[in-house]
């Protein structure tokens, strides 16, 4: 088999100029600055447009440069633009769209909302765009059942909130919940900090509703537990859009609890905070969230959210537990003797329902509130046994000097995923070589601590030559083979998940190019 | 022994060593499945010795079949071809423990018992409760995904398991996951591999998240009369707070077997068992107000005295041997529905069997949406195959699923363990195609012929 060469899709679509130099990894401020030729305000929509246009209605294809410019990025970064972005209504417009793609050739990457941290929805290499901000209908709620049946346009937090009179919601919690979808959700297994209790979203997927590259449409699971045969829609949730397009999802509700309590422990040294969470974790204490916050961040969210955290604090750590009262009571005062045995220097517990939302308000905008001191950041997701914390955040603090660059934790502690952002300038090219060096030694000593280099984020192209870092040639080459069974041609979200390699439809990254931003 | 082997044998023990090869007749026919009789039973003593089994086996066309301790291979269809028995027995060592991080990594021969002996040093354990109980090894539990009624409270194998290390026809060995408890690098083979039943891979090791034990548990017992007050009980519980380890809805039929005597209460004899665990305080507030609610119902509860409840629990964790004991032709349905239909189910399930005369006990998990029938005195033929035609029908119509996981000898059972599959069965031959290209695995015990 031959290797697939980039289809000359650009051509294709008469835009020669149309982010024809691919920026990769070039930084995030260049395409307001870039000059673009005048001669894209007269642009006639070609003969592809067109006929996407006939699938789907004008309305629901954006193909002008000025308008793709919007899509040429997401929570990682910003490459370049799509060749044309699609808007389907219904799981026939997106098989449509798949069958006329597959008679081209060209590629095709699925987007929610575009709040991925590891570059899963990026169009790195160009194709058609899938956007499913149309398909965000709840198309189902099933109480009786604790199940529902969603599009996978649909907002995380909307699911929770259409359940929510019901005493019911959807445990997986991200942070971006207030703006990323279900399908995003589903494609990355994403995580947050309430899974730490609950599991993460394959935990939480029964069913779902599958286009292949092919156009086939496949069901897998349901509304019920064991469905005989392979366990499809457990294989698919987490392989970020590289085996098939998920068009509908069926979900489990949960219960709300009873009652919840939510503790903030403050500390005077990062390593008692550390020493804390694998206390808890050894005591078999598991809460429903065991999130950690160091003093350098939590200064910047005081500033921007004042949740509430002490601003002289070296660490704190929010912990929620929730339950039956009485089990909450008991956790509780565990919790609390923990905390004061390991130094904390004060134990809080949210007196009111605004305390506590103002508690979390501040965890959820930390990303936002560090965006408000430095230029750019890298987020990490590397993963580590629980009890390894107190060494890590030490290592951590290390490479951070070592390399001159400044890092922040706020993480979820009690799953041991890491989230050190790193604060850089992308216009300082020796800084942006340091971050690059400093990211990579910590999620090497991650690996070497028997974890894992992401937790909730997925690979996506940024991560993609670490694979080989945590897996053999021999692990990669049976995944490799389940790939070849739902995308041998790789048309299907090209260039994520896996590095370079001998399969046909793989891509290769320019050397050096992969990696961090 | 001077016994001459064949040049199989002579090949096997080149790989695994002769002490670990066996081809004699009598010691293969004890561990036929499906009425098919293997000629070689290997047990390798190591992981890689395994994977190169698998390479001779899948080079010289050789059917295997994984086996633990054998508590699982009655589930599925007969082998198509059985030539070589692959046992994991020699694999039962405990290569990674961290209790203070509440994970393990152990291989995949190892006994669930004594894996929770050994986890119980420090006060935890698997929260698992799978056909075979204490016999059923961790390989079969995780191929089978195997979770009897404490899945409501911890879910099922698939949710515990944090990596997997597995033996391919290649011979080679690939892992997937790690020990972390959160990890999404690559695709997720676990969830392919648990409950594959043995025909993508051997599953050789497995890293799991543990839970601490709970302090104490206690059974609860309403006896509801009626299906529609059973279903009424079951849907307050659920929308309340409380949060049961187990909830199984008994018949008449299946408490007599599992309490080995006529069961208390009136004529339709039905239980809801209920297991709480925690401290005193928690088991005292599920107690009172499950107590309160079958009062506000008028459905009688009654507290079971912990020896009784302990055993009786350990029957029906092994019920296939529970029925075996008694009945030796049992015929054991497991339907898979929706939450809100178990009930329902049951009363279908309950005119098929009085249509064809025949037995049937029930275990419900009300909970959870998981029926299992058991069915005696089924008349060979075409009886038997009605019974499932209609069984599966009543599951379907209520959107769920139903597969036979016992059969009475003589049973149709190439055609009708695993049902009807959906329009995604040709993507699982090709993922069987992929992994297994000659198809030496487990050939035809899954589902769609695979």
């Amino acid at each position: 088999m031959t290797v697939r060469r980039n289809v000359d899709i650009l051509s294709l679509l008469g835009q020669q100029g149309v982010g024809g130099r691919a920026n990769r990894y070039s930084p995030p401020l260049r395409s307001c600055n870039q000059r673009r030729p005048a001669v894209w305000y007269f642009m006639k929509p070609t003969a592809l447009v067109r006929e996407l246009v006939s699938i789907l209605g004008r309305d629901a294809v954006l193909w002008r440069p000025e308008d793709l410019m919007l899509y040429e990025y997401d929570g990682l970064s910003s490459l370049r633009p799509p060749d044309v972005v699609v808007f389907p209504r219904s799981t026939e417009h997106v098989v449509q769209v798949v069958k006329f793609a597959a008679s081209r050739k060209l590629w095709v990457v699925p987007r929610g909302a575009g709040t991925g941290l590891s570059g899963g929805s990026l169009p790195w290499q160009g194709g058609i765009l899938i956007v499913f901000s149309r398909m965000k209908d709840i198309l189902e709620i099933d109480i009786e059942n604790q199940r529902a049946r969603v599009q996978p346009g649909v907002v995380n937090l909307d699911l929770s909130l259409a359940v929510s009179d019901d005493g019911y919601y959807f445990a997986p919690d991200p942070s971006s919940q207030k703006a990323c979808t279900l399908g995003g959700n589903v494609a990355e297994n994403a995580g947050g900090p309430h899974t730490l209790l609950y599991g993460v979203t394959t935990n939480h997927v029964l069913g779902l509703e599958v286009v292949l590259p092919t156009g086939e449409v496949i069901h897998t699971g349901g509304k019920f537990w064991d469905p005989p045969g392979y366990d499809l829609t457990g294989l698919f949730v987490g392989s970020e859009g590289t085996l098939g397009i998920v068009t509908e999802i069926t979900v489990r509700l949960m219960r709300k609890a009873e009652t919840v309590a939510t503790l903030l422990a403050v500390y005077d040294r990062v390593v008692d905070a550390t020493r804390t969470v694998a206390a808890i974790t050894a005591r078999g204490i598991t809460p429903a969230a065991l999130e950690m916050i160091d003093g350098f961040t939590l200064r910047a969210i005081e500033e921007a959210t004042h949740a509430g955290y002490p601003m002289d604090s070296a660490a704190v750590l929010l912990i929620e537990v929730e339950g039956l009262r009485e089990a909450v009571e008991e956790n509780a005062l565990q919790i609390e003797s923990v905390c004061q045995e390991k130094m904390a220097r004060q134990v809080r517990r949210a007196k009111s329902a605004e305390e506590r939302d103002l508690l979390w308000k501040g965890r959820k905008n930390a990303f936002g509130a560090l965006g408000r001191i430095s230029p750019s950041y890298y987020v990490q997701d590397g993963v580590i046994p629980r009890t390894r914390l107190p060494e890590m955040l030490e290592f951590i603090g290390q490479v951070g000097t070592k390399y001159r660059v400044k890092i922040g934790n706020i993480f979820h502690a009690g799953d041991g995923n890491l989230h050190p952002i790193i604060l850089f300038d992308p216009r300082d090219a020796d800084e942006s070589r340091r971050v690059r060096e400093a990211a990579q030694e910590i999620l090497a000593k991650c690996i070497e601590m028997g974890g894992s280099i992401t937790g909730e984020h997925g690979v996506g192209i940024e991560k993609i030559n670490l694979m080989p870092l945590l897996f053999t040639a021999d692990d990669l080459d049976m995944m490799r083979k389940i790939k070849g069974v739902f995308n041998p041609e790789g048309l299907f979200n090209p260039g994520k998940v896996f590095p370079a390699g001998k399969m046909c439809g793989e891509l290769r990254i320019e050397a050096g190019a992969g990696g961090v931003l | 022994m001077t016994t001459a082997h064949d040049s199989v044998h002579l090949a096997l023990a080149a790989i695994v060593g002769e002490s670990h090869v066996v081809s004699e007749p009598t010691a293969c026919a004890a561990i036929a499945v499906g009425g098919r009789v293997p000629q070689y039973i290997v047990d390798p003593p190591t992981a890689e010795s395994v994977a190169a089994v698998l390479k001779f086996a899948a080079d010289r066309d050789l059917a295997v079949i994984p086996r633990g301790n054998g508590t699982k291979l009655p589930l599925g269809s007969p082998p198509r071809r059985y030539d070589l028995a692959l046992s994991l027995k020699e694999l039962n060592h405990v290569w990674h423990y961290e209790p203070a991080d509440l994970t393990t990594s152990v291989e995949a021969g190892m006994k669930l018992g004594d894996f929770q002996d050994f986890l119980g040093g420090e006060g935890l354990w698997l929260p698992l409760d799978p056909l075979g109980g204490a016999r059923a090894s961790i390989g079969g539990i995780l191929a089978t995904n195997s979770a009897g009624p404490l899945r409501l409270r911890f879910g099922s194998p698939r949710d515990m398991v944090l990596g997997i290390k597995v033996a391919t026809t290649e011979g080679k060995l690939v892992k997937s996951g790690g020990r972390v408890v959160k990890n999404v690098a690559g695709y997720d083979l676990c969830k392919l591999l648990v409950g594959s039943y043995g025909t993508l891979g051997v599953i050789v090791e497995a890293s799991f998240k543990l839970f601490p034990r709970l302090a104490r548990r206690a059974t609860l017992v309403l006896e509801p009369g009626t299906l529609g007050l059973a279903r009424d009980l079951r849907r307050r519980i659920l929308n309340s707070p409380l949060g049961p380890l187990c909830m199984v809805l008994f018949n008449t039929e299946a408490s007599s077997l599992l309490q080995n005597g006529p069961p208390a209460g009136d004529a339709q004899g039905l239980e809801l068992w209920i297991e709480v665990g925690g401290s005193p305080r928690i088991l005292e507030r599920h107690a009172r107000d499950l107590a309160e609610m079958g009062r506000s119902m008028g459905v009688p509860s009654r507290q079971l005295n912990e020896q009784m409840a302990e055993s009786c629990w350990l029957r029906l964790r092994d019920y296939e041997q529970l029925f075996a004991d008694s009945f030796p032709d049992v015929m054991v349905l497991k339907a898979t529905l929706p939450i809100a239909s178990s009930e329902e189910f049951v009363s279908f399930a309950q005119q098929v069997a009085e249509g064809e005369e025949v037995k049937m006990a029930s275990f419900a998990q009300v909970g959870v949406g998981i029926v299992h029938l058991g069915l005696w005195g089924v008349k060979l033929g075409a009886a038997a195959d009605r019974l499932v035609t209609n069984a599966r029908k009543s599951a379907a119509s209520l959107g769920g699923a139903l597969v036979v996981e016992q059969y009475p000898n003589g049973f149709n059972a190439e055609r009708d363990v695993w049902g009807p599959s959906g329009n995604h069965l040709e993507a699982m031959r090709r993922l069987k195609a992929a992994w297994d290209p000659k198809g030496v695995l487990s050939p035809g015990r899954f589902v769609g012929g695979i």
